[in-house]
């Protein structure tokens, strides 16, 4: 995505409910190309309110990905491991 | 399992099978675990009882099939039979009351959509993990699957037993509610707008 003019950019979405919908689908993979190409280049450089949904929605992302994940305790690994190995040799 | 079709694996295929395609997502599993009861000695036991149960029904598992899914389904499903009624949820809420509030349309009105960027880049404590665990179990989870893991709707569909339908509308949802709970951090924060 190129950077936008953001002195020309509308202030108001007359869509929003939608665009949000749309932009979650793109973020999500799941859009078609067309869909996508249409909605960044028609839509989301021209209007304020989606351009600043794109941007936050990309950063909660990234926030989940950085904070929400875990590692199972080596401890409880090796007793699976270990676990599994006796019902094979059984 | 709804598997209809079972493979017979020798036992060095079940070994195989168990370690290249098991256990790589252990991490992701107890993370799993974890954010749906909410307690980390639940989690242990929660992901213990899956990866057994996986090795006991490896045969209704079709190789060059999503391992990551199954595990995954299997897990949701252990949680709802055996954690979900002893789990420390704080709501008791019937589930079917819970969508059919948030699907009304006052929940979009009240969305504050002014949540900023900058005002998630200074939350650099544990705010969004308790925010995502604050949400209720059913919109935790679609976050948790799709944020975090990175399922397909399709995918989701089948872990949840749900339509895809239902999945779309249930993330979106999910997300409004946690962007409400993250503008409140960010309020306490002073940020003015958010």
């Amino acid at each position: 995505m190129n950077s936008p003019d953001l002195s020309k950019m509308k202030q108001d979405c007359s869509n929003s409910k939608e665009c949000l919908e749309m932009l979650q689908m793109i973020l999500d993979g799941e859009a078609t190309t067309q869909q996508k190409e249409h909605f960044l280049k028609e839509h989301l450089e021209q209007c304020m309110p989606c351009y600043k949904n794109y941007h936050l929605e990309v950063a909660i992302r990234e926030l989940l990905k950085t904070k929400c994940t875990s590692h199972a305790p080596q401890e409880l690994v090796d007793n699976i491991r270990k676990q599994v190995s006796q019902k094979l040799a059984s | 399992m709804e598997e209809v079709i079972r493979e017979q694996y020798s036992e060095q295929e079940k070994q195989s099978i168990f370690n290249k395609e098991f256990m790589p997502h252990i991490n992701s599993m107890y993370n799993f675990a974890y954010r749906l009861t909410l307690d980390p000695d639940d989690a242990k036991d929660l992901l213990q009882d899956t990866y057994l149960k996986a090795y006991r029904f490896i045969d209704s598992f079709q190789q060059g099939t999503n391992a990551k899914a199954w595990l995954f389904r299997i897990l949701k499903n252990s949680f709802i039979n055996d954690y979900r009624k002893k789990s420390k949820e704080p709501s008791k809420v019937d589930y079917q009351e819970v969508e059919s509030y948030y699907n009304s349309e006052d929940v979009d009105r009240q969305i504050t959509p002014d949540l900023r960027v900058e005002a998630l880049q200074d939350m650099i404590g544990d705010e969004i993990s308790v925010a995502l665990n604050s949400l209720d179990v059913d919109f935790r989870t679609v976050i948790i699957l799709c944020d975090l893991e990175g399922f397909k709707y399709e995918e989701m569909a089948k872990i949840l037993d749900i339509p895809i339908g239902t999945v779309r509308s249930r993330l979106h949802r999910a997300r409004n509610l946690l962007k409400e709970k993250l503008s409140e951090y960010a309020k306490k924060m002073g940020y003015k707008n958010a």
